[in-house]
């Protein structure tokens, strides 16, 4: 017999009286892996992740309706605009957040993250909208309308939304 | 334009379930279309003219141009077909493209089918991670960020600035699971109490495992047509009351929530879609003038801002309502009398559509006595992508 190496299991269902599919009772499973690997662009957002290596928190700032991104959008969507980028202090206060107990391991900075863990998000001072962040604290530790800065890694990450968290503030 | 108002000709789903191991998707649409000829009396689809396929996710069906596989396998070649996606609105948004495919007269008669196999073929960590490709990919996925999460932290503010609290989510989470009890075709009918839920373990604070929807494998239909044609092809057609789909309202809003500031508590796309669909069919007081709806309850606590985004009470106030009972099965307005996503199960690409079919067994009086509202006359479907990215709100209303 020839070996099927994928093969998971080979089940017969219990038959149902007046079943229709009666015919197609057995059923095979198959163990499937697909892996894709992408070149992923920044895009016009890649001069945040970059300066983020410097120890610089960018945002942009449309001229015209003077709202300020944060994240940053190279294209303010009010006034459909090209912005141009601005430095943030880095500080900042939490406006809503959860406590997630379950990670979903989206990359290697992320499944090394210790549960429970805090995703936050703030308004950042200078910044019209709020910023989603991990904010390391004890989970008891944060509230909304605490005040919370930047902190920049000291360790390689994977991806470089993960060269900057937020603390609260002393 | 009420000469072509759509009218709901028959309607086919699969019970919904956590693991199919004997259906891929096209294996479940199978059976929905089987159901559907039974509900409407007919031996093919020869006559149907349009297709339109709703399912949200390429991943996780593992097969892309899903719709021409789909088309084919339920004897509806060569007649034309297209898909609609939308996040978790993709069913209700497919229905809505569907009403202007017989509104504009491009054609008489057309089958929404859809399907999703969400269920057990990936692990739950690999099934959040598939959703989570639904935010805002650098910004949000990348930070460990999930859909429980985007929730949570929406009703970590409602409870912030109106006193909402879990014991007032929980009520939706027991209630809808306890409607799904009255419903065969439900996928985790459920007899819980609110202590039950508050002691779930957490998941993303403040929701916890038993506030949170499932993942389901289904496959729904909804045939439309004109009433002439409905008259001519469905045998059943005339034996019951004659169902219009009426109204129908669609509203976006940002990807992300921070986005939104400070707007951070409620769902302004559903608003919108609420507002356009009450306009075409003259609703000014919605908690009076709707008798059934089926809401978008993909976490507990979202039927709580789904109520004030539809206007069925004031902003603030969605928690206390709920928890008097007002949407319960014996209240002014029951919801989720299916068991909503909650307790009937959400397989994506076939959700709105199983709400629509749960709305046009209410006002047919065809549903399971235990969960009948008497006398329904209109009803609506509230559904949303992301955290209300799309909304898409529909109405259908008894005509006799
Ligand atoms: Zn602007």
């Amino acid at each position: 017999m020839v070996m099927v190496t994928s093969k998971k299991d080979v089940q017969t269902l219990s038959a149902v009286e007046g079943d229709i599919w009666a015919e197609f009772r057995q059923i095979e499973r198959l163990n499937l892996s697909l892996t894709q690997t992408y070149v992923h662009t920044l895009g016009k957002y890649s001069r945040f992740f970059i300066e983020l290596e410097h120890q610089r928190l960018l945002a942009t700032r449309c001229a015209t309706c003077e709202r300020v991104y944060a994240p940053p959008r190279p294209l303010c969507p009010h006034c459909v605009q090209p912005t141009a980028w601005i430095e943030l202090p880095g500080t900042g206060t939490v406006e809503t957040f959860s406590v997630l107990h379950f990670s979903p391991g989206s990359n290697a900075d992320v499944a090394a993250l210790p549960t429970p863990y805090v995703f936050a998000y703030s308004l950042l001072d200078g910044a019209s909208t709020l910023f989603p962040h991990l904010l390391r604290c004890a989970p008891e530790q944060v509230a909304i309308g605490l005040r919370v800065r930047v902190q920049f890694a000291t360790e390689a990450v994977e991806h470089p939304i993960h060269l900057i968290y937020f603390v609260p503030m002393e | 334009m009420s000469q072509s108002v759509p009218v709901v000709a028959g309607v086919g789903m699969t019970r919904f379930a956590s693991d199919r191991p004997d259906c891929n998707a096209r294996d479940l649409l199978g059976e929905a279309v089987l159901a559907l000829l039974v509900d409407t009396g007919m031996s093919h689809l020869h006559a149907v003219q349009h297709g339109l396929c709703s399912y949200e996710s390429d991943h996780f069906n593992k097969q892309m141009t899903l719709a021409a596989i789909l088309h084919d396998h339920i004897g509806l070649l060569p007649t034309p077909t297209v898909r609609v996606e939308g996040g978790g609105a993709t069913g209700a948004l497919a229905l809505r493209t569907a009403w202007a495919h017989i509104q504009s007269g491009l054609c008489e008669s057309i089958l929404v089918y859809g399907c999703e196999t969400n269920g057990r073929g990936v692990s739950s960590q690999t099934a959040n991670q598939l959703f989570a490709l639904s935010a805002d990919f650098d910004w949000e996925m990348m930070i460990g960020g999930t859909y429980t999460g985007f929730y949570a932290a929406m009703m970590r503010a409602h409870m912030h600035k109106y006193g909402t609290t879990p014991e007032q989510f929980a009520h939706v989470a027991v209630r809808n699971r306890r409607n799904a009890q009255y419903n065969p075709l439900a996928q985790k009918p459920m007899d819980l109490t609110i202590a039950d839920v508050l002691n779930s373990r957490p998941v993303a604070e403040p929701y916890r495992l038993l506030d949170c929807s499932l993942l389901s494998d289904g496959a729904a239909v909804v045939l439309l047509s004109t009433e002439a044609w409905a008259r001519e092809h469905c045998p059943r057609f005339t034996q019951r009351p004659v169902v219009h789909y009426a109204a129908t309202g669609c509203g976006t809003d940002t990807m992300r929530l921070g986005d939104r500031y400070p707007d951070i508590t409620n769902f302004r796309a559903k608003q919108t879609a609420a507002q356009q669909a009450y306009a075409m069919v003259g609703i000014t007081t919605p908690l009076e003038e709707i008798d059934v709806a089926e809401l978008y309850d993909s976490y507990s606590g979202v039927e709580i801002q789904a109520v004030e985004d539809l206007g069925f009470v004031p902003y603030g106030e969605g928690g206390r309502a709920i928890a008097s009972g007002l949407f319960d099965l014996d209240g002014q307005l029951p919801v989720n009398t299916s068991g909503g996503l909650l307790g009937r199960g959400a397989p994506v690409g076939a959700t709105g559509i199983a709400q629509a079919i749960e709305i046009a067994q209410q006002l047919w009086g065809e549903a399971d006595l235990r969960r009948q509202v008497k006398a329904a006359r209109r009803g609506l479907t509230d559904t949303h992508a992301g955290i209300a990215t799309i909304s898409v709100v529909n109405i259908f209303e008894r005509r006799d």
